[in-house]
Order: C-alpha cells, then structure tokens, then sequence
C-alpha cells in the first residue's frame, strides 16, 4: 500500500492512467481509506483543468502582416542558402 | 497530430522545398502562435517571438534533412524547443533548465511524518471547479505568478501537455527528454501551482 508521500509523488501518472495496473489498485485502495489523499489528487485535477482555462493557456495571435513578414524572410532565408 | 487547416505532412513537406510561397504563409498561420507559446516558456515574453522568427529559418535550412521520425509539427517544435534552449544559456549562463527531483520535493517534508503520512493535510479550497476557482482575479494572477517561477523545462512540459493537449511522446521528443524525465517535469510543474494555490487559499 503506497504511503501519503508515494500518493503525491505519482498523482500526475494516476490521474494520466499512467500506472501499472497493481500500482493502480493500491493507489485507489489508498484513496478510499484516505480522505486527505482523496483531496490532494481532487485538488490536483482542478489545478489541470484550471492551468488548461487560465488565461495564459491561450495561443498568441498571429496577423496577416505577421505572417507575410515572417514569409519573407524565410524567402530571404531560401535565397540566401540557394544562393 | 497535423493542424486541420493543413494538407498532410506528405503534401506540404515537398511543396516547402520547392519554396511554395501559400504553403509558407499557411504553415506560419497554423503554428507560429504555438511556436511562440512554448518559446514563451522556456526564453519568456520579452524575446519568444525573436525566438520564434529564428526558428522558422532554422526550419527551412533543415527540412531537407528532415528524417520523418515524427510528425512536421513535433519537429517544428523540437527546433523551436533547441533554440530557445540555445538562445537562455547564450543569455544566461548560470540558469538552470530544470532541478533534479531530490533538490526539491513534491511536498514540503514538514507536511509529512517521519511515517510518510500527512502531518500538515491539504486545507479545504473555496472552490471546486475550473471556472469556480478563476473568477477570482487574485487566484488568476496567483496561477499566473506560479508559472512564470518555474524552471523553464517544467513550464514548458506544463505549456505543451495541459495548455495545448500534446501526446507525452511528442513532448519528450520537442524537449528532448526520456519520457520519465517528462513525466516528473510535468508532475513537478503542476505541483507547485496546486501548492501556489493552496498557499492562496490557506490566506
């Protein structure tokens, strides 16, 4: 049976399905007897899905210009080394 | 995965080295913003898109060379990944990309007992939804504030997994890194912004 500590240490592979499938079973055998444990992998979860809606989950923006002048030098780039 | 606004890695690849302008600029529009993203992570705001631009050439010198061991996109990636890295030691030679395991514990050892059981257990947080727990512009800064003290391997493994939903495969590739290297960069990453919360809510 996995202390609190081993709990912790491998929540991000329990909550990915990322164990083996005997350390699965003690891990969630842990969690049933351990109400402070329960907690710590619940809170892990919301802190994903919340890094996942935060504002500085979302992609930067890209203009047209943007676009073109990178365009370009990458045709610069291609010249040069064809050159 | 490819960008569904692309054609396949098959078509686009011998249309880029035949220089096709429309391919350029399509490419560019599909993933120069999570180019930027992840330089973002590793170099930070101010240089990322420098970063970015540096790479797209990178990109186009190497595509000959491109050996197809994995998708375009992740290769992308992995020379956007080598620059930026190249680019924080060019600037900062004393950063470190990450901290072993063993300097600094998932959890405070004071939290624990010699047992290995919960002295000091979490505390209750106010909220227990995503969207609950960011409606709270002080939480939102707090998350904020907590990614911008990662080591940049952590924030970028945190950045690629659960900010853009990338396979751990194609994250240990673009960092370079064994998958149970990556797998602790996440598990650390996200640690501590649980523990940057908690400490917010334990105010």
């Amino acid at each position: 049976m996995p202390s609190c500590k081993d709990i912790t240490e491998h929540s991000s592979d329990y909550l990915d399905r990322n164990l083996p499938w005997w350390k699965r079973m003690g891990y969630w055998l842990h969690l049933v007897m351990c109400v402070h444990c329960r907690r710590y992998v619940d809170q892990l979860k919301l802190t994903i899905d919340a890094i996942g809606k935060s504002p500085d989950a979302t992609t930067p923006d890209i203009s047209p210009e943007e676009i073109q002048t990178i365009v370009e030098k990458m045709k610069h780039a291609t010249k040069n080394k064809d050159g | 995965m490819a960008h569904p606004t692309l054609p396949s890695d098959d078509e686009l690849i011998p249309r880029l080295l035949a220089n096709d302008e429309t391919s350029y600029a399509q490419i560019v529009a599909a993933y120069h913003g999570l180019m930027v993203h992840l330089a973002r992570a590793i170099v930070g705001e101010a240089i990322a898109d420098e970063v970015a631009q540096e790479a797209w050439v990178a990109v186009l010198r190497a595509l000959p060379k491109f050996e197809r061991r994995s998708s375009l996109k992740t290769w992308i990636l992995r020379i956007v990944s080598n620059t930026a890295k190249s680019r924080l030691r060019h600037e900062s030679r004393t950063v470190s990309l990450d901290e072993s395991l063993e300097e600094n514990p998932v959890i405070d050892p004071a939290r624990l007992k010699p047992n290995a059981h919960w002295a000091s257990p979490p505390i209750m947080w106010h909220a227990d939804t995503p969207d609950a727990l960011l409606a709270s512009a002080e939480l939102r800064r707090c998350i904020s504030n907590a990614l911008a003290t990662l080591p940049p391997l952590q924030r970028a493994a945190l950045t690629l997994r659960d900010m853009q939903g990338l396979s751990m495969e194609a994250i240990c590739k673009i960092l370079e890194v064994s998958e149970s290297n990556g797998r602790v960069l996440l598990h650390r990453a996200r640690s501590r912004i649980q523990m940057a919360i908690e400490e917010h809510e334990g105010q």
